[in-house]
């Protein structure tokens, strides 16, 4: 399956054979794979994002990814569970987000004053002393987006999935993808551990639930993303 | 979804470059600017980035040190240094080595986000550590500026378009 590489390094100027392997059509693919399209571009759509080359139409199998013939993007993956999975993350991330905003994320206590903080205490406490415009970045990226963007894909996929098509599947659709570069839960996820463990010399803390349903929210809202994003058509 | 045509690539490119310059100057008082005071009974302390990282490290939190050293620091530094490049590389015409200038585009538009961890941080520190007269927690104005340099980072990322790196070239034949 390596043969022909050489020909696309001559094309693309490059100067080792690229790793991935062609697969000729018909035979079994494996994952990771790039797979050539056939001789003239039969889907328009499929243009590699990072560089802008036209592929054609593949067809993937469950777990196989394309991979852009000239930049090495990925181009299209094709999960191991289909569509539905999608929808089925991208629900369950919402109904995380519910616990994630009413339980505590963590208590923390010295000589028996005891302090419960919640998902949107610190954002509240920036807004009260001067500090609006950190408090509202905090707010879109760390709660507001990813929350938007949840709803956003699983109305898609639902959409999808009754056979509607929404008249605003497409502006949602782009909405997404802007909002994929601001929502940042898992850096937040990574800022309460970090204060977990920089308090843990001062004060007695304690990991509350709404931080574990918070990093729940963030990892299906990843795995919803990662299998709508490059789906194929 | 088409490819640009020169003069939104031009466009796009002077944005970048204003936005690239205006997240280099920020980073200034981002990195001299205390972002966080801490008072105590008997001890009133307040860190820049730098210091919060150097207590982190005290503390004997290596790990910890180290990740808001990556996310705090270098990261901001590199994605400046690394925006320059492309810049300086799509300013001056058609580079010779698309595909790396796309990797590090790719590589930078990743790594951007992990900056906002010390604006997480001071926010869910100055809500939580709120213990009348023993121990609070406020966020400075360096905070601010930091906050507003990743911002610009990213907004610099999105306006320049890796596709103007392989504007000159042909498409390649992907038949066999």
């Amino acid at each position: 399956m390596k043969g022909g590489g050489s020909a696309i390094a001559a094309t693309i100027g490059v100067k080792r054979p690229p790793r991935q392997h062609r697969v000729q059509e018909g035979t079994p693919r494996r994952l990771g794979v790039s797979i050539q399209g056939p001789m003239h571009a039969t889907n328009p759509n499929l243009v590699c994002r990072l560089c802008g080359q036209e592929h054609g139409e593949v067809r993937l199998a469950p777990g196989e990814s394309a991979l852009c013939g000239r930049c090495g993007a990925t181009l299209e993956r094709r999960g191991l569970f289909g569509p539905d999975a999608t929808m089925a993350y991208a629900l369950t991330g919402l109904i995380f987000a519910v616990p994630a905003t009413l339980l505590p994320f963590m208590t923390a206590e010295k000589l028996g004053d005891e302090r419960v903080g919640f998902l949107f205490t610190g954002m509240l406490y920036l807004w009260d002393h001067g500090m609006a415009l950190v408090a509202v970045p905090v707010f879109l990226f760390g709660y507001l987006l990813p929350v938007c963007l949840l709803g956003a894909l699983g109305a898609l996929m639902a959409g999808a999935r009754l056979g509607l098509r929404p008249a605003h599947a497409r502006g949602l659709h782009q909405a997404a993808r802007m909002a994929v570069h601001w929502s940042m839960p898992e850096v937040q996820v990574l800022a309460v551990l970090v204060a977990l463990m920089k308090l843990g010399s001062v004060v007695d803390v304690a990991i509350g639930p709404g931080f574990w349903c918070y990093a729940a929210m963030s990892v299906f809202l990843l795995f919803a993303w990662r299998t709508f994003d490059l789906a194929p058509a | 979804m088409s490819a640009p045509s020169q003069t939104q690539c031009q466009a796009g490119l002077s944005n970048a470059a204003a936005l690239t310059l205006a997240a280099a100057i920020m980073l200034v008082p981002a990195n001299l600017l205390p972002v966080l005071g801490t008072e105590t009974p008997g001890d009133n302390r307040t860190d820049t980035i730098f210091s919060g990282v150097a207590e982190l490290w005290r503390q004997d939190l290596w790990g910890i040190a180290a990740i808001v050293f990556m996310a705090s620091i270098v990261v901001p530094v590199l994605k400046v240094a690394g925006l320059t490049w492309l810049l300086w590389s799509a300013h001056r015409g058609v580079p010779r080595k698309p595909r790396r200038l796309t990797r590090i585009y790719a590589v930078l538009d990743f790594i951007g986000r992990w900056s906002m961890l010390d604006v997480f941080l001071v926010t869910f520190l100055s809500g939580l550590i709120q213990f009348n007269e023993l121990s609070t927690v406020k966020p400075r104005a360096g905070i601010l500026a930091f906050a507003a340099a990743v911002i610009l980072t990213v907004l610099a990322t999105r306006a320049l378009d890796p596709r103007r790196f392989w504007r000159e070239r042909e498409p390649v034949s992907l038949t066999p």
